[in-house]
């Protein structure tokens, strides 16, 4: 087993980091960047244990992209284009849960919203409680049409952990004893 | 733009010049900018410096404002694409993906600006280089045109054309071969010289099958640079003055 994260290759990290410490980034630039760091460890990172025969657990993929890119303003069909070199996963699952319950999660664990996470950079509101909740449920909703799209397995997040790792792998046992 | 308008060819040539080629930048639409983009495309070692700093100059006199853009030139990306090129971890596509978001960098903060402000954008290179590179390293060639569709089509495209032994007299007289020049990372075999001439020649291959889809202007880069650059300027000032909406002038 391989775990792979979002946002994790070397190579564009510093990119990455420099970009969002000046918070220098368009919306374009941000998600190409995302897709170098995708491409990255897509080649090093999730296409050989995939030929040795692993199983890739992905923390996120290129749904990530396709959500949080055009809640930015970024062509929907484009960013689908853009990531077409990706290998289709042969599970996917969403964990859905409501804008106040992920709010809530976040501010009672008195973690400070990063400025894109919340969609500082739209410009939309300088609170950035508000603006999180803003720019989320514009995500949230581009989740939705992806979840039909590519046909995503949703799993209710706003439930206890036991209950969603219960869920979690009844699902993931499923599609194991299916594909072997 | 519909899928019919675009058609299965001359999709990118058959656009209006200072629009997107396909899916742009939603989030920025652009207005019939006075600004015009002239780019010059041409492989490494060309002569394409010598030629934009005298054209600028001309430019300049003539009253235009004149903003140059230049490959891999981008605050943002600059460091990171050479700490790529130099630790040797580039794959194909983080090749082409690293370069398309130096692109737009530039096309966001230098060349939208610019033609917005109506200003002639000259560029050193645009994302025909891009293409030639990754076409020769195998990428999918429809995929590249797709991702480089938010790109804007220039008013102008000059290609300076050489051929591959030409070029390799003029860029060892200018100090040498270097690694990416000669395409080593390819790992097509140890020798330099055989590989910059293998390469460059894949590469002409493919600014040549781009010359009609992009609508080049193709000038002969052998010949001496004031020979190229008096044509420069004749056609550069022959568009200016046909152009309807000309640039700023005082």
């Amino acid at each position: 087993m391989f775990i792979t994260e979002w946002n994790s290759s070397a190579l564009v990290k510093a990119a990455t980091k420099a970009g969002k410490k000046k918070n220098a980034l368009t919306p374009m630039t941000f998600s190409l960047l995302h897709a170098t760091d995708f491409a990255d460890r897509l080649l090093y990172k999730i296409i050989p244990p995939l030929k040795a025969g692993m199983i890739v657990l992905a923390d996120r993929y290129a749904y990530t992209a396709f959500a949080r890119d055009v809640a930015r303003g970024v062509d929907r069909q484009w960013v689908r284009d853009l990531y077409s070199f990706a290998v289709r996963p042969n599970l996917s699952v969403y964990f859905r849960v409501p804008i106040e319950v992920s709010l809530d999660r976040l501010l009672a664990r008195r973690v400070k919203l990063k400025f894109y996470e919340a969609g500082m950079d739209m410009g939309w509101s300088s609170n950035p409680t508000e603006s999180f909740r803003r720019f989320q449920s514009l995500v949230l909703d581009e989740y939705d049409q992806i979840v039909v799209e590519h046909d995503l397995r949703v799993i209710d997040a706003s439930r206890s952990i036991t209950e969603q790792q219960r869920v979690f792998r009844r699902v993931v046992s499923e599609n194991l004893e299916v594909s072997l | 733009m519909t899928d019919d308008e675009r058609g299965e060819h001359g999709a990118h040539g058959g656009v209006t010049p200072g629009q997107y080629y396909e899916h742009g930048l939603p989030y920025l639409p652009l207005d019939r900018y006075p600004g015009r983009i002239i780019a010059i495309e041409g492989t490494d070692g060309v002569g394409r410096s010598t030629q934009i700093r005298l054209l600028r100059e001309w430019l300049e006199v003539l009253g235009y404002g004149v903003a140059e853009t230049g490959w891999t030139r981008s605050r943002l990306m600059q460091p990171t694409i050479e700490l790529a090129k130099a630790s040797n971890t580039l794959n194909k596509l983080t090749f082409v993906l690293l370069y398309a978001c130096d692109f737009a960098d530039r096309l966001e903060k230098e060349i939208i600006p610019a033609l917005k402000a109506g200003f002639i954008v000259l560029a050193d290179r645009y994302i025909y280089t891009a293409m030639a590179r990754a076409g020769v390293r195998g990428v999918d060639s429809q995929w590249v045109r797709r991702m480089y569709g938010f790109a804007i089509a220039p008013h102008l495209v000059f290609y300076l054309k050489i051929d591959a032994d030409a070029l390799a007299r003029r860029v060892l007289e200018a100090g040498g071969m270097a690694y990416w020049e000669a395409g080593m990372d390819m790992k097509s075999g140890h020798d330099i010289y055989d590989n910059f001439r293998a390469y460059q020649r894949l590469l002409l291959k493919e600014y040549g099958a781009m010359a009609d889809e992009f609508g080049f202007r193709v000038l002969d880069g052998r010949k001496p640079v004031t020979v190229i650059q008096d044509e420069l300027r004749r056609q550069i000032g022959e568009f200016l003055e046909a152009d309807a909406v000309a640039p700023v002038r005082p």
